[in-house]
């Protein structure tokens, strides 16, 4: 671990200034994915700014039937267990639960599970001298190496990682809205555009301003996001990165579909929002063979590569499942 | 003068683990617990190439850090003696036979090029990161089709041969009257990770004494091989390992880092603590070699075996000669038939050295053969259970001994009644409920009764409580409860009376903990000391003028109640331990046992436990991750000694097994050769939603003439015929014959 000093904010605004006052500090919220990746070498901050002290840690409603505004300090367990969530929004309590062990979900915050860094060993472990995103430059590891976790649409030559967040992937399908405080003020950012493909910057994964601070997540009030479920597909029966997720939700009107959405996680560098799936599903009735046609439209674009290719069938049978069960409930 | 007349009151109840209290509260102290006053801390710096030399290295930066009091590298760390410990004497056991930073060659992924040494471990860790090394690297040789030629073909592995040939397998194979079938099935590298890694504190308390507090199966084995490798008197090395968070055989051998603690405790002239991380614990401490194995089946129509051909292709390292022997183990073992041929090939790679994992050689050996008998089940279409109960032996196939007690066929039938076995429909896919794929599957558990040497001490003290030692083990297993209640039996004591002491080389001779021989080796040398003992206290009572027992033969005094001792013909004649070592004036009396079997341990019997293992999976045919819903253990390992323990490291085992079906692999880099899966996160061992309620049950009788106790060992046998039971399961369930571990769900769509 690389020496760096620590400090306290008291406050939002102070914790934006000390990070426009200090371009290599790191904010310090559950600390279950950045003291690993110190301890390891992969994050060598030189200033900890701990914000676990701010006042950000509720979740409400939004004025005016909104929706529900989620803190970025609330700890994921809390946020899983609150009753505006797993009545209103299921899909996202539903992946809360899914992600971690309840040690992790009782650290992690909010703001922190959107800000994990993606998953591969080669990047985790700088004893491998190949990682585009640790060492840009460096080439990929995984592109020839073990590459059984790995990214199978929107990746690039550069970088295969895939995104690990449960929650990330149900705040997709629901169409969250990040909100951010900086030097000139708080803005928001469209859930879509918060992540970035690897392209040939894989060490960006989001577009958050390096002196920006996360205050909350925005949930918009819908009518579909009652009937919306998250069914996460892994190596053993709990504790484990997604191989496939599906976050799905849908509304169904006079025996057809009429609203749909569906995101992906295990499978990008992002959680994977499949629109043109989405779009193949408005109007039919919700059967098998419509949700098949929609999974397939999904995968179109997928690639997979020695050890991952599984991922693309798996995908495809794991959307099938959650529309099936959504289509039952 | 019989012993055993208390048994029924100690031996075999549930008793609870009498260190369990210390180590739900924390007070059980590990060995990375143990701070010395100015203790410093170590951490590793560990090669990111396999194969080639260190060309450049420079330490500057690191010494210049922070609180860093060392840096050993292969160019300053003092020369030691190679050490050659002859474990079949009872020495230690060295797998990795390279010293540690003895010269710049690399011959694995993760081995220590580096030792740093600090204040703090934080101090350590940084330190090393700013360690500069320039390899000269070769392409590292990962398999053995890269390394073809260096196939060597041991004739032993640890005193048994290791290769076989009984009767004409080729002929029969060729022999178009038989059913034959033959099939490759391969086992992946798998690391031990016990929850507690390695560590080790050492501290010269003089020029020429050093103590260590250390995690290991094995404290007087470390003891030798550390004293001959820093030229040390054997007493002048301490080692103490009073309680080990898990073991499964990688903290049987000593490994680079004992000896690396030593060194830089000596370098320094301070204690030092070498914890390994995670990361170490997948190159510094040994794994389970892959293994690839092809086995032909010939049969009769009625499924008689008339042969086994059992090949078997195993790794080891460049710099140890560590040897997995399936076949010997396991076709070698288990069923009646005229001609067996076991082959053993191993290679040698540019991975670290392997070593013990729990039943080694049985456990893969056991899945190779047990789903190749389910293969011949299919194809002669016979129960499972069926076939084996016609393949049952009386005798061991090889050796041709008659077992000492062998109820393998009541495991089948008890196994088969709980399990409710007769209701499973034989065709593949026939087991279907809610939508689910359900498969039921068996296979037979096999392990070897081992014993090794032990001595014994028992100080009765003349308040009637006694404190017994040997330098034996606890890795979890329930040995400091066990071998308490072994104790109390033999020396006619109620268990709350008695204490037993383990995990200091400064106790009388105790075995490694491995080869499951802990309860047979060290309660027979309690029994032998307790013997001792009671006829000391015989003695004394029949020369004393006060006692009750005055001038009678002590060979006519026995063990009567607890602490008593009474004529054998007239119980009203008696006296207490405490009595009688009062009136003779002693505050306690001594007494010493040993067991040590013959050099070459050559009885007329075969000592062998087994066990039948049934299984059953249920997977969502869409999404095949395989989840197994019930497990039912039928063992017979001669007399239970503690109800509880002795189911607990049935479950340890069979949960081993189910991670090994279905979730462990050590996955190696091909570019690097580095180990990619090290890491808790990416190397999945099961967590406590893959299992179910796991049943328990034990057959069969006391096996005497193993030892006074009746008892066989248990820490294996229930990680063996685990993964064959699952597979076989898995087959049952799906149609699909996966012959690769581990089952994960890619190999089921």
């Amino acid at each position: 671990m690389n020496p760096f000093t620590y400090s306290r904010a008291a406050d939002a605004p102070q914790a934006v200034a000390d990070l426009v006052a200090k371009p290599h500090a790191k904010l310090l919220g559950g600390g279950t994915n950045l003291i690993d990746l110190m301890k390891m070498g992969v994050e060598t901050p030189a200033q900890i700014i701990d914000i676990t002290r701010l006042p950000l840690a509720q979740v409400g409603e939004l004025p005016e039937g909104k929706g529900v505004r989620i803190g970025a300090l609330a700890r994921n367990s809390d946020v899983a267990a609150h009753a505006l969530i797993s009545a209103r929004y299921p899909v996202l309590a539903e992946a809360f639960l899914a992600g971690a062990s309840p040690q992790l979900r009782n650290m992690a915050t909010v703001g922190g599970n959107l800000l994990q860094r993606t998953r591969c060993p080669y990047f985790y472990d700088p004893a491998f001298p190949a990682c585009n995103k640790r060492n840009p430059g460096s080439g990929c590891g995984a592109l020839t190496g073990f590459n059984r976790s790995h990214a199978i649409l929107g990746q690039s030559e550069q970088c295969i990682a895939t995104h690990p967040s449960d929650m990330c992937v149900a705040l997709a399908a629901l169409e969250a809205v990040v909100r951010v405080q900086g030097p000139k003020g708080e803005r928001e950012i469209a859930f879509a555009d918060f992540y970035r493909l690897p392209g040939a910057t894989p060490e960006r994964e989001t577009n958050l301003a390096p002196d920006e601070l996360i205050t909350a997540v925005d949930l918009p009030a819908n009518r579909w996001a009652a009937r919306s479920h998250y069914l996460k597909v892994r190596d053993r029966a709990s504790y484990a990165f997604a191989l496939v997720s599906v976050a799905a939700a849908l509304e169904l009107e006079g025996g057809k579909i009429k609203t749909a959405r569906i995101a992906l996680g295990g499978v990008a560098h992002m959680p994977w929002r499949a629109a043109e799936a989405e779009q193949h599903l408005i109007g039919k009735p919700p059967d098998e063979a419509t949700f098949l046609a929609a999974a397939t439209a999904a995968l179109a674009g997928a690639k997979g590569y020695e050890h991952n290719t599984f991922k693309i069938e798996l995908a495809r049978r794991t959307i099938v499942r959650a529309l099936t069960t959504l289509a039952k409930l | 003068m019989s012993t055993n007349a208390l048994s029924p009151l100690i031996l075999g109840k549930p008793m609870n683990r009498v260190d369990g209290r210390l180590k739900i509260t924390g007070a059980a102290k590990y060995a990375a617990e143990f701070s010395p006053t100015g203790v410093l801390s170590a951490f590793a710096l560990t090669s990111s190439i396999a194969n080639g030399r260190i060309a450049a290295l420079d330490g500057a930066a690191a010494e210049a850090a922070p609180g860093v009091r060392a840096v050993l590298t292969h160019r300053n760390a003092p020369k030691l003696k190679q050490p050659k410990p002859n474990p079949m004497a009872g020495g230690g056991i060295l797998n990795e036979l390279r010293l540690p930073l003895s010269d710049d060659r690399i011959s694995y992924g993760g081995q220590y090029v580096a030792l740093v040494v600090a204040e703090t471990l934080e101090q350590a860790r940084h330190a090393a990161s700013l360690i500069k090394i320039r390899y000269e690297q070769s392409a590292p040789v990962l398999t053995g089709k890269d390394a073809p030629e260096s196939g060597d073909k041991p004739k032993k592995n640890n005193g048994e041969p290791a290769q076989i040939a009984k009767g004409d397998v080729e002929k029969t194979l060729a022999d178009q009257s038989l059913i034959i079938i033959e099939q490759t099935y391969e086992t992946p590298t798998e690391t031990h990770n016990p929850m507690e890694p390695s560590a080790t504190v050492a501290e010269w308390t003089a020029n020429d004494q050093l103590t260590l507090h250390d995690a290991t199966q094995y404290v007087k084995g470390v003891q030798d091989v550390l004293a001959q490798t820093f030229g040390l008197k054997l007493e002048n090395v301490r080692v103490l390992s009073l309680f080990v968070g898990g073991a499964f055989g990688c903290k049987g051998a000593v490994w680079p880092h004992q000896i690396l603690a030593a060194m830089a405790a000596k370098v320094t002239g301070a204690p030092v603590k070498f914890a390994l991380s995670r990361q170490d614990m997948f190159s510094g401490t040994g794994h389970r070699t892959p293994t690839r194995q092809t086995i032909a089946l010939a049969a009769t129509a009625q499924g008689e075996l008339r042969a086994i051909r059992h090949r078997t292709e195993t790794l080891t390292s460049q710099v140890g000669d560590f040897v997995e022997s399936c076949g010997a183990r396991s076709s070698g073992a288990m069923y009646a038939c005229p001609a067996i041929t076991v082959e053993e090939t191993v290679f040698k790679v540019n991975v670290a050295t392997p070593t013990f994992m729990r039943a080694p050689g049985e456990c893969p050996g056991t899945y190779a053969l047990e789903c190749a008998m389910d293969e011949l089940a299919v194809e002669l279409k016979m129960d499972p259970v069926a076939l084996r109960v016609a393949n049952h032996t009386a005798q061991h196939p090889v050796k041709e001994k008659p077992w000492s007690t062998n109820h393998l066929l009541e495991a089948y039938r008890v196994g088969v009644e709980k399990f409710g076995w007769e209701r499973r429909t034989p065709e593949p896919l026939s087991m279907q409920k809610d939508g689910m794929l359900i498969g039921w599957g068996m296979a037979t558990a096999t392990y070897p009764g081992y014993k090794m040497a032990a001595e014994a001490r028992i100080r009765l003290a003349a308040d009637g409580t006694a404190v017994v030692q040997c330098a034996a083990h606890d890795i979890g297993t329930g040995a400091y409860t066990v071998l308490t209640q072994i104790s109390a039996e033999a020396i006619g004591l109620p268990v709350e009376k008695v204490k037993f002491e383990l995990g200091s080389s400064d106790l009388p001779y105790g075995p490694v903990a491995g080869g499951s021989n802990t309860t047979a080796t060290v309660g027979s040398a309690i029994y032998d000391a307790a013997e001792a003992l009671l006829l000391a206290l015989a003695k004394l009572a029949s020369a004393d003028a006060a006692s009750p027992l005055h001038g009678l033969s002590p060979k006519k005094i026995s063990l009567a109640a607890p602490g008593r001792l009474s004529a054998q013909e007239d119980a009203g004649k008696s006296d207490s331990f405490a009595e009688i070592l009062k009136r003779a004036g002693q505050d306690f009396l001594e007494a010493k046992g040993e067991f040590k079997p013959p050099l070459l341990f050559q009885p007329k019997v075969a000592f062998q436990s087994f066990g039948a293992q049934f299984c059953e999976v249920r997977i969502d045919p869409a999404l095949p991750r395989v989840q197994v819903t019930r497990f039912v253990s039928v063992m017979d390992c001669g007399r239970v000694m503690n109800a509880k323990t002795a189911r607990s490291q049935i479950l340890g085992g069979v949960v081993m097994g189910i991670g090994m079906a279905l979730e462990e692999e050590t996955i190696y880099d091909r570019a690097t050769g580095l180990p990619v899966t090290r890491n808790l996160a990416d190397y999945h061992v099961p967590v406590n939603a893959d299992i179910p309620d796991l049943e328990v049950h034990f057959v069969g009788e006391p096996d005497f003439a193993f030892n006074p106790m009746g008892a066989r060992g248990m820490g294996e046998i229930g990680n063996t015929g685990t993964a064959a039971a699952i597979a076989n399961a898995v087959f049952h369930a799906t149609g699909k014959r996966v012959r690769d571990l581990p089952i994960t769900l890619d190999k089921l769509l």
